[in-house]
């Protein structure tokens, strides 16, 4: 009896591991996650060779991206009702996880068909899995998109990815705060950061509220000046690391202490409490991407009382007022179903300036499709802003940010540089600060 | 004769049975333990981003010694291990002892009190800390309140209050399990032991170093051992309070691997070799602290 009871569980174990070698099966020996609902698609591939009837999309942001794939999947039913969207939430972290752990097996199933990377990371999945990605070329020119996202997007000559939106930067303010202390707006059309901190210790002064809020670990302030200065943590290789005897970046250390030393700066520690920062009231100015205007301005209370500058420069003569931070990309993978989904985005993303209207007006989102910033959404006065064309601003300056390549490292020298500030800022010499993190990064990228 | 061949067969036959019970574990423990752990050995010699990986021999090992950031990390479990875990050991000793007073009221309710945060979820409590310790959170606010402190706190942002933070996080956590392992072993010992000690006229104290401790020695060294594996390999508390920082201030080794695997370009070879490390770790100190406090049956 009990040698049959284990007998019976062998061959239950036995089972359910050759299950899961089985690619027919489509039911329970699923990853437990929608995602692996692909294996679908890789089902009706038997039965229509050329068209896939079924696409997954994964995406992070309910409010921004998945919002945006909505009204893309409500475009391409239109024209093509027969193919079914699924569209995946997983948080970016999640994304970069199941990517990389799914890629690196070696197997495609539980991938999806198409998937939205970050711009900074974007390379670093382009180079480590050649052949994963599925070549848009013929699909989408990357020459209809922003110049900037062109570094990002494309390997050796070849287009992988559809060009998303605009990480594009500006000086959001609180008017009511600058008043008090004695400017307006237009005096801060052409100012470098040191005339920013200036009026910092202004707004400190006369109101008692911080000027700008920051976050230890997380450098973007460094990463947008730098890019304003057409600069990078690489040089142009993507290759080599480029912090020691980089002006622009030990300018831009030089502002960061400045601004935690004449003590306008607040701190933060996450998202949720960078967002309360500005929605409380606590900082007059957030320097950072177009996509925070959502969260900005779910703070009805505060309407009107909010404007866009230009992003502050760098003294160094190279630097402009506009920079990007964070954006991202469509990409699809070269798994079944690739056809369709290279279809779906050429007909939405790729080309539709309509659609682009909509997500604008909908959901705030700026796309660096360069024909659809002649469309009428993007010329609209926006009341939060004080009835500031916010967007054709923004669209301008889109057109201004300097291309870098970002290489595949931004984020691992950033965690480098992120020890030295504090280095920096509890008083090591810039220049030895600098330097260490050259030859530390120079060790750890290979 | 024919008795001797039925007891033989009788006992192939348990011996099959046994074994058939046992290879159910044995196939699992090859496939899901050994076969991976062998392939992150392969691993560890092997150099590149996602999968364009190379075999580069010891060139992950000799990284590790020149690799800043990783003997940070490893001096930043260092000092959990060296802090917290004592720590904790004395504080579930000494709340096991309290607990086990017979004279004491409601033993059950401060038992599951004390024993509740092992049961909550790691990332569920890691953010519960995170908003309690933030900047304008519960404890500056309580501090500020009752004049202990002029200004807050920044327990999250400071390189030296993050890393109290994530003391006190994995402190509270941790020391209800030990208590429950040192409460059980006292409840083995004979009470008779104490009377006689009261008799002879042993102070409390006396009682306590006299006979608790030696008698708990092997639970002692168990909960040692598990704590130290645990904190060598401390990830969720610092994953979701801190993220490592401010800089690499609270950064551990568990949690350079998850960077370096998916924070940065997927380097998963280095990762693997830095996976050892710990493996290695875990190993000498376990020694170590057996040669200590252990006797040769224990």
């Amino acid at each position: 009896m009990k040698k049959g009871i284990a007998l019976l569980l062998i061959c239950l174990l036995m089972l359910t591991a050759c299950s899961s070698n089985s690619n027919s099966n489509s039911g329970s020996k699923n990853t437990g996650n929608a995602a692996a609902d692909t294996g679908t698609a890789g089902n009706s591939a038997t039965t229509a060779p050329a068209q896939a009837k079924e696409i997954t999309i994964w995406a992070w942001d309910p409010a921004f991206n998945i919002a945006a794939l909505e009204v893309a999947k409500a475009e391409y039913a239109k024209t093509n009702p027969d193919v079914k969207i699924n569209i995946v939430e997983y948080a970016q972290n999640d994304i970069i996880q199941k990517l990389n752990t799914g890629l690196n097996s070696g197997t495609t199933k539980g991938l999806p068909n198409i998937v939205l990377i970050e711009d900074y990371r974007s390379q670093s999945f382009l180079q480590s899995y050649k052949d994963s990605f599925y070549d848009l070329s013929s699909s989408i020119k990357g020459s209809d998109f922003a110049d900037y996202k062109a570094g990002p997007t494309s390997l050796d000559g070849k287009q992988y990815g559809i060009p998303f939106d605009s990480g594009v930067t500006g000086l959001y303010v609180r008017t009511d705060y600058l008043e008090q202390a004695g400017y307006k707006l237009a005096d801060l059309q052409d100012i470098d950061w040191n005339k920013y901190i200036e009026i910092g210790k202004a707004v400190k002064e006369k109101t008692g509220k911080a000027l700008i809020t920051l976050d230890p670990n997380d450098l973007g302030l460094i990463r947008m000046m730098i890019q304003s200065a057409g600069e990078w943590y690489l040089k142009e290789d993507g290759k080599t690391p480029n912090i020691a005897g980089n002006a622009p970046l030990k300018e831009a250390f030089e502002i960061y202490k400045g601004l935690t030393d004449s003590n306008v700066a607040n701190v933060h520690a996450d998202w949720s409490q960078f967002v309360a920062a500005l929605n409380s009231g606590d900082v007059a100015s957030v320097p950072t991407g177009n996509w925070i205007t959502p969260s900005i301005t779910a703070e009805a209370s505060q309407s009107g009382k909010w404007a866009i500058a230009p992003l502050p420069k760098l003294t160094a003569n190279e630097s402009v007022h506009a920079s990007n931070l964070g954006g991202s990309s469509w990409y699809v993978m070269n798994v079944d179903g690739k056809e369709t989904a290279a279809d779906f985005m050429a007909k939405t993303f790729g080309s539709n300036v309509e659609m682009y209207q909509k997500l604008l007006t909908d959901i705030g989102v700026i796309g660096t499709f360069k024909a659809a910033a002649g469309g009428e959404a993007y010329g609209q006065a926006n009341e939060f802003f004080g009835g500031q064309k916010v967007v054709s601003d923004f669209a301008a300056w889109t057109e201004q940010i300097p291309s870098v390549n970002y290489g595949i490292n931004t984020y691992a020298i950033e965690d480098i540089l992120i020890v030295e500030m504090q280095n920096y800022l509890n008083g090591k010499d810039i220049d030895s600060v600098l330097s260490d993190a050259q030859a530390q990064a120079e060790s750890q990228i290979k | 004769m024919k008795k001797t061949n039925s007891s033989v067969s009788i006992r192939t036959k348990s011996v099959l049975t046994g074994w058939s019970f046992v290879l159910l574990a044995v196939i699992l423990i090859f496939v899901f333990y050994f076969y991976p752990m062998l392939q992150a050995l392969i691993l560890s010699f092997q150099t590149g981003t996602g999968s364009n990986l190379t075999f580069t021999g010891f060139d992950n090992y000799s990284r590790l010694l020149s690799d800043k950031t990783f003997i940070t990390s490893v001096k930043n479990t260092f000092i959990y291990l060296l802090v917290q875990v004592p720590l904790m050991i004395v504080l579930a000793l000494f709340i096991s002892v309290l607990l086990n007073d017979s004279k004491l009221k409601f033993k059950g309710f401060f038992r599951t009190a004390i024993f509740l945060p092992c049961v909550t979820s790691l990332v569920a409590y890691s953010v519960v800390f995170k908003y309690l310790f933030a900047g304008n959170g519960l404890v500056n606010t309580m501090l500020l309140k009752l004049h202990l402190v002029s200004a807050p706190i920044e327990w999250i942002t400071d390189p030296f209050w993050a890393k109290i933070t994530i003391i006190i996080a994995i402190t509270w956590r941790w020391t209800g399990y030990n208590m429950i392992f040192y409460l059980s072993a006292l409840q083995n010992i004979d009470s008779s032991i104490y009377e006689a000690a009261r008799i002879d006229g042993a102070s409390a104290s006396r009682q306590f170093f006299g006979i608790t401790v030696p008698l708990l020695k092997p639970i002692i060294l168990f909960t040692s051992i598990t704590s130290t594996i645990g904190t060598l390999q401390l990830f969720d508390e610092v994953m979701n309070i801190t993220k490592g920082g401010p800089g690499n201030a609270t950064q551990t080794i568990s949690q350079y691997i998850y960077n370096l695997s998916f924070k940065y370009s997927a380097d998963f070879g280095y990762a693997a070799t830095v996976s050892y490390s710990i493996v290695i770790m875990i190993a000498l100190l376990s020694v170590i602290q057996f040669k200590v406090a252990g006797d040769k049956n224990g």
